[in-house]
């Protein structure tokens, strides 16, 4: 599954995994602004910014094409929206939809892939999200995966319940569907009341112990510094052509 | 309808950041009242629930099929405002581990399907939560929810200078309206499904509400549906519109070349200046949105 793949490469070490969570979201913040605000991205704009992002997989130690082959799942939307444009005679904003999308997708991806959800939430959080949603955030990745194993077993359930008949069947499916989808719905409910008793066992009362975030320090600022630049460095000096 | 990163034109995008951040920050001071702080693992699980929901598939005909979205079975259990929460922690996890819709588009997502969305979903249930008219309502609320989000989403391409022809709309349009059915449908067969094993799943609305504000609130989010339906079934006939009330120049400007008349002075070339003049504006913007956020967040936490 994707967000396992995802999890397991945040754990990794490298230059990028080690930077300080805040200074990563402020550095892809600058870059996805730059990006969004390139008008009608050019040929040497586009290799521009694949460029810092290819550097900086690098330097994460992170599979090239496995990083680039995965931010590719934002390419049939963006392409059928592209298909569009074209053909409404617009093939400049067919070009920017796709390669603007792309970029965009990958660095979030390259951020994510070298930071544990944990403390991409804490560094939300210090940045200004509410802390109720910053937490839900964490909660729910923490059980999404749990809670996909269940659904795996009733989606096993219900095509046994149901089986697929060519030519009928169809609202036998699609009742035992619904008792699959109200059946995971119930025990997923009684997970978060287990979850609850058991966290208030061991003293949880709606937020985590501050393990404060790191300060950053001066690698960090100098890693925001770079990043920072050379996507400004993209934006003005070939994005504005 | 997840808008990736890209799509949107940075005064929409920005924009609707602006209206997502104080909208999701009084949601959840509203929603930390409403319920035990120490229940927010339970919010996080029921989260995960409506991501894991979707990987069963509900058989449509024509050999395709749907799943859940989840917006009113959340509103009609969890109650509105701790359900736009689940939903708003949902989008975020989409767009950050799944790059399924963009971050700076993140407001704009969240506005259209975890606050006007889940708004949608919970107001004719709130108008009619009892007797024969409640799963009909839940039907309406959940068909509106998608309708809604879809809508708005269209609206903010649009604005932003997508090109979608009167084919291709009309179309998308089609496929939301079946979507929205089928979501109705799958929704009120979840909970019968669920009260076939416990009857007290969904949850009665707190009656101190104001019934004519949710009516009213309900009223709009229909007008503004059926009106951008309306107006874009037929995109000449707003246009025209627009030109006689003498605007179109100017909105056409104010929507697609952001600061374009502001140049910055005093710099030599004519496009250092207009990118100059682009991030100023994107830096201010930013900055007005996150003060804003936060003062809103402060006064509501006071």
């Amino acid at each position: 599954m994707h967000h396992v793949v995802i999890d397991r490469w945040s754990r990794g070490v490298s230059p990028i995994h080690a930077r300080e969570p805040r200074t990563k979201l402020i550095a892809l913040a600058v870059f996805l602004i730059s990006v969004a605000t390139t008008p009608g991205i050019s040929p040497l704009a586009g290799a521009g910014y694949l460029g810092v992002l290819i550097a900086g997989i690098a330097l994460s130690r992170l599979p090239l094409w496995g990083v680039l082959a995965r931010a590719a799942v934002v390419l049939p939307f963006s392409a059928a929206f592209a298909v569009v444009n074209w053909l409404a005679g617009d093939p400049g904003r067919a070009v920017a939809l796709v390669a603007k999308s792309y970029l965009s997708a990958a660095a979030v991806l390259l951020v994510v892939a070298t930071t544990p959800l944990e403390q991409f939430a804490r560094a939300m959080e210090s940045l200004g999200t509410p802390r109720l949603i910053a937490l839900v955030v964490q909660f729910l990745y923490r059980y999404l995966f749990v809670v996909s194993e269940q659904a795996q077993h009733m989606r096993v359930a219900a095509a046994c319940r149901a089986p697929r008949v060519p030519g009928a069947g169809g609202g036998l499916r699609f009742r035992a569907a619904a008792g699959a989808v109200g059946v995971l719905f119930a025990r997923s409910y009684a997970r978060a009341e287990g979850i609850h008793r058991a966290m208030l066992a061991r003293g949880f009362e709606g937020r985590f112990p501050a393990v404060a975030l790191a300060r950053p320090r001066l690698p960090d600022f100098l890693f925001l510094l770079l990043a920072a630049a050379l996507s400004l460095a993209v934006r003005i000096g070939v994005g504005s052509a | 309808m997840h808008i990736p990163d890209g799509f949107l034109s940075t005064p929409v995008w920005a924009a609707m950041n602006l209206a997502a951040a104080p909208s999701v920050a009084y949601l959840a001071r509203r929603a930390q009242r409403e319920i035990d702080d120490s229940r927010i693992p339970a919010l996080g699980v029921m989260g995960a629930f409506v991501f894991a929901a979707q990987m069963i598939n509900f058989p449509v005909g024509l050999g395709t099929s749907g799943h859940l979205l989840g917006s009113a079975l959340l509103a009609v259990t969890l109650g509105p405002a701790a359900a736009s929460i689940v939903m708003t922690a949902i989008l975020v996890v989409q767009a950050l581990i799944f790059q399924d819709g963009g971050v700076l588009a993140l407001g704009a997502n969240v506005f259209n399907m975890a606050v006007a969305g889940v708004a949608a979903a919970y107001l004719p249930y709130r108008l009619w939560n009892s007797g024969r008219l409640r799963n009909p309502a839940i039907f309406l609320g959940a068909f509106l929810s998608v309708l809604a989000g879809a809508v708005l989403a269209v609206a903010e391409l649009l604005l932003s200078g997508v090109r979608m022809g009167q084919t291709v709309l009309g179309v998308s349009l089609g496929l939301f309206l079946v979507t929205a059915v089928l979501e109705g449908v799958i929704t009120v067969a979840v909970i019968r499904s669920l009260e076939a094993m416990r009857p007290n799943w969904v949850r009665a609305p707190d009656s101190s509400g104001r019934l004519v504000l949710g009516a009213l609130a309900g009223a709009a989010i229909l007008l503004a549906v059926v009106g951008v339906l309306l107006a874009s079934a037929d995109p000449d006939g707003l246009e025209r519109l627009a030109e006689r009330a003498g605007i179109a120049a100017r909105a056409r400007n104010l929507f697609t070349t952001p600061l374009a008349d502001y140049q910055l002075r005093g710099f030599g070339a004519d496009w250092l200046g207009k990118a100059a003049a682009g991030l100023a504006g994107l830096v201010a913007i930013t900055a007005t949105t996150l003060v804003l956020g936060k003062l809103i967040a402060r006064r509501r936490g006071a």
